[in-house]
């Protein structure tokens, strides 16, 4: 593949950290604390190691095939047919994903900010806001990414003005109460589910100038990202505890609600947390259609990027639109992360394992 | 192209083939044809061309009080004292026998003129004519003489109206491209610096000079931007501004992708960062490339005063930015969508002066910043003698009637204000513009979506502006890509001894700007060591 735009390493943290902070951002610690309780900070830490094996193998994978991203290497490793039956199937749920995604969005703008502006509106914008970046230049993503990242950081330091409602007998027991080992597993799978789009950096691997300081960069990113995640589960966690958090759909916008800041400047912040969750929204979609727009365009060997972007709008509209309310939205994105998990961290791995076997050669 | 592909598709193909730019017919016509020993052969070919313009003068003289010869000019474009003095009087009045080569002995002993050529053809001799060049034709001799005396009207060295500063030198540029050449030179006594020559327009035949300093520019940008104006297609330019159009590395985009100046200095200040400079015979605006997003709040003075109170400068202009792009449409969602954003004692005071209006805010808004532009756009246009008085009609008694007359809200005039003195703060007038432009859209998107189109607005102007590039370098850059070290000339203006390095995301060949500098200048004193121990 001949291209003359590249990233740094370091961009590719970036790109991993602004890709994990997204619309989990708000409705993830609703989500594991449903599944495990208090065990949720316990989980979220197991579920970033399980994502974090993905990661390693994703740039293991790329060090031994230094020019293909994850399609080519689908391609390479398992043939022609069962490759691309794995790029098509990575395709299609990263597309159902990016669309539930876009809805959940919507159903939080709805109830947040925007009560009387329907939902279609504000998927259809953002849909577009992401087709008008246009996928040809590699290190525009880049540059986007790198740009929006403190914006993204903005609201952990507001949520800094709410420890003092922290009760740390929300927090405790860390373990939870009397959990299986099975009921554990399943809320740390959600977190894993849930920060699978860092998946984008399998398709950025050939732009990568520095590819030996990557695998460090990469961690670097994928943990402050994580970070991020796990510091708001432990605000929400800490402020609301177990049992007023199942009874809110987005504790993080309660919280925002209930933040004060000295000085009598914002009356509140939680809008300003909005926007700057927009941003974040925003970025990790990117990244979505990222992968979408150059995959769908590596599949079908073509460079027509505008055009697939373009092609793309109303697609992932249509499925934005499926779910008929925010309890099925969370139904199908369970069932989808599931066939993600195989996807996103067995696959890479699996590949890996397979590229050693086989002892294929990539292409110089 | 990046930013808006979906949209708008670049072929990458010549959209009309047919359209081939040509020479001018006449001098194609006598393209090859030789001058003759015939002098009324020569000059008859010469007034069929010219003879219907009233500025033609073909004259008749004795050279060395014997040949016929004649002389043949514009009169309208050439100095008529050198003609008369330098050129005439000695060819009439000076006696010489039996020259051999006549030419030669002209140039080197009786033409006391400087730009003095021989030539043999009449395509030459036609483009030459109406360059303002005088040609002397002789009888019996198959050559012309060309003298070069073209003398164009010019005004004097003004300060430029739109980019003043408070301290700095006050040159400006002005159309006559040798004495902007010669602005820069004096400034820059070096032999590496470059003045290359090229011609744009295919009537006009506009001298465009690419600058550059040799050994700091990167070779390949010097080439890139000699490609790029040699590619240039079109019958003719008038100011730097039709290059700069042809230039843009994405000719879609509102945001300017070059800087232009009228100031030498700060094409000077370019030059030196290895950056390349165009000028244009005509046009009192230099322009500079590549350009990066952090310049245009830049000014040169900001070099010129303290780094402190320059980085002070800087911020106070980006939020003059910031303000201009977003105040007004701030505005229009915090009191149409979100009051709860702010304290409700302000609310109170801000819709407390709406009671009486009959627009929503976002028309109320809209209609204010539409009667700035006009105003603005009359400014302009304006006979100075009326422009001071008019304006203060319009700003002051129109805006307090209105506000009396309860068609808009005291603090709609404040912020509509604030957001208009805010772009006039920019010092890159055309950054300005955009910024101006781009705020009606972020209105309406604040109006109809509130944040959430605020948001949308700025992502999608921040995505393009991440999207561009300026001869390959990033338009964000020192932020986007992140260069911590770029840095510090950026929001701030970090003092000389902390720029030590030209910035490299334009690749100059040399790094080092600054040396040593020398902080310790402490222990001066005005007695020797002896007497300040006998004191």
């Amino acid at each position: 593949m001949k291209h003359t735009d590249s990233i740094s390493s370091i961009q590719l943290a970036i790109i991993i950290a602004s890709t994990i902070i997204g619309v989990s951002l708000l409705v993830l610690p609703r989500f594991v604390v449903a599944e495990v309780g208090e065990a949720a900070i316990l989980a979220c830490i197991v579920g970033l190691f399980i994502s974090f094996m993905s990661v390693f193998s994703i740039m293991q994978l790329g060090k031994k095939y230094r020019h293909h991203t994850m399609i080519g290497c689908n391609r390479l490793l398992l043939g022609k047919y069962v490759g691309n039956f794995f790029n098509f199937l990575i395709l299609i749920v990263t597309i159902i994903i990016m669309g539930l995604d876009l809805r959940q969005f919507a159903e939080v703008l709805a109830s947040g900010l925007l009560p009387n502006t329907p939902i279609e509106v504000s998927i259809l914008l953002m849909i577009i806001l992401c087709a008008l970046v246009g996928y040809r230049n590699v290190s525009t993503f880049a540059y986007i990414h790198v740009f929006y990242l403190p914006f993204l950081l903005i609201p952990m330091v507001f949520f800094i003005f709410a420890y003092e409602d922290i009760e740390a007998y929300h927090l405790l027991p860390i373990l939870g109460h009397q959990l299986s080992l099975k009921q554990f597993m399943s809320g740390a799978i959600v977190m894993t589910c849930a920060i699978t789009n860092y998946f984008v950096i399998a398709m950025l691997i050939p732009y990568i100038k520095d590819y030996e300081n990557s695998l460090k960069n990469s961690i670097w990113g994928f943990f402050l990202g994580g970070l991020a995640i796990l510091y708001t589960i432990i605000i929400c966690l800490g402020v609301f505890g177990v049992n007023e958090m199942e009874d809110m759909y987005w504790p993080v916008l309660s919280l925002s609600r209930i933040i004060q800041i000295p000085g009598d400047v914002l009356s509140r912040i939680d809008a300003i947390i909005l926007i700057t969750w927009i941003f974040a929204v925003f970025t990790t979609l990117c990244s979505y259609f990222f992968v979408i727009v150059r995959g769908t365009a590596e599949l079908f060997r073509t460079d027509h990027y505008g055009f697939i972007s373009t092609l793309m709008i109303p697609i992932v509209f249509i499925i934005a639109l499926i779910p008929n309310n925010v309890y099925e939205i969370y139904n199908y994105a369970i069932k989808v992360s599931y066939i993600g998990l195989f996807l996103f961290i067995i696959l890479p791995a699996g590949l890996f394992i397979i590229g050693r076997i086989r002892n294929k050669v990539g292409v110089r | 192209m990046i930013g808006l592909s979906p949209f708008f598709k670049k072929s990458n193909h010549h959209e009309d083939k047919t359209l081939i730019f040509q020479e001018s017919k006449l001098i194609q016509q006598y393209g090859g044809k030789l001058i003759s020993s015939q002098l009324d052969e020569n000059v008859q070919i010469l007034n069929k061309i010219f003879e219907q313009n009233m500025d033609y003068t073909s004259r008749r003289f004795e050279l060395f009080h014997k040949t016929p010869a004649v002389i043949i000019y514009l009169n309208s474009l050439v100095d008529k004292e050198v003609i008369h003095h330098d050129i005439m009087k000695p060819l009439q009045e000076e006696v010489a026998n039996d020259i051999e080569n006549l030419f030669q002995y002209m140039i080197e002993n009786i033409l006391y003129y400087n730009d003095v050529k021989v030539i043999k053809d009449f395509s030459t001799i036609i483009a030459s004519i109406v360059q303002g060049k005088a040609i002397v034709f002789i009888d019996g001799v198959d050559q012309a003489l060309e003298v070069d005396v073209v003398m164009k009207e010019k005004r004097t060295i003004e300060e430029p109206e739109t980019e003043r500063v408070v301290r700095g030198p006050r040159d400006g540029f002005i159309e006559d491209l040798p004495t902007n050449i010669a602005l820069l030179r004096y400034r820059l006594p070096i032999p590496e610096f470059r003045v290359e020559e090229t011609e744009v327009g295919v009537r006009t035949k506009t001298k465009v000079v690419v600058c550059y300093i040799e050994d700091l520019a990167n070779p390949t940008l010097v080439k890139e931007m000699k490609r790029r104006i040699d590619a240039i297609e079109i019958d003719g330019v008038l100011d730097s501004g039709y290059v700069e159009q042809f230039l843009a590395d994405n000719p879609i985009s509102p945001f300017p992708q070059l800087i232009n100046t009228e100031r030498p200095n700060k094409v000077i200040g370019n030059l030196l960062e290895g950056r390349v400079a165009v000028l244009m015979d005509g046009s009192p605006s230099a322009l500079i490339a590549p350009a990066t997003f952090n310049q245009f709040y830049h000014t040169t003075e900001d070099y010129n005063e303290h780094w402190v109170i320059s980085s002070f400068v800087r911020v106070f202009r980006i939020l003059a930015l910031v303000f201009s792009l977003t105040f007004s449409s701030i505005y229009v969602t915090v009191i149409s969508f979100h009051p709860e954003l702010i304290p409700a004692k302000y609310v109170v005071a801000a819709s407390s002066g709406r009671v009486s209006i009959p627009l929503p805010v976002v028309l109320e808004v809209l209609l204010m910043e539409l009667a700035m532009e006009v105003l603005r756009e009359a400014s302009v246009r304006m006979p100075q003698q009326v422009g001071g008085a008019l304006s203060i009609v319009g700003v002051l008694v129109v805006g307090q009637a209105a506000v009396q007359a309860g068609f808009v809200s005291p603090i709609t005039v404040v912020i509509i204000g604030m957001s208009t003195i805010g772009s006039f703060a920019i010092p890159s007038y055309n950054a300005a513009n955009t910024f101006r432009m781009l705020r009606f859209l972020l209105i309406i998107l604040a109006g109809t979506l509130g944040l959430l189109g605020i948001a949308l607005g700025l992502m999608v102007v921040v995505n393009h502006m991440l999207s561009l590039r300026s001869f390959g370098v990033p338009y964000m850059a020192p932020f986007a890509p992140l260069n911590i070290k770029a840095l510090k000339d950026s929001v701030i203006r970090a003092p000389f001894d902390k720029l030590k390095k030209r910035p490299t995301n334009i690749h100059p060949n040399d790094i080092t700007r600054v040396g040593n500098v020398v902080k310790d200048h402490t222990n001066f004193n005005f007695l020797d060591e002896k007497e300040r121990e006998n004191l």
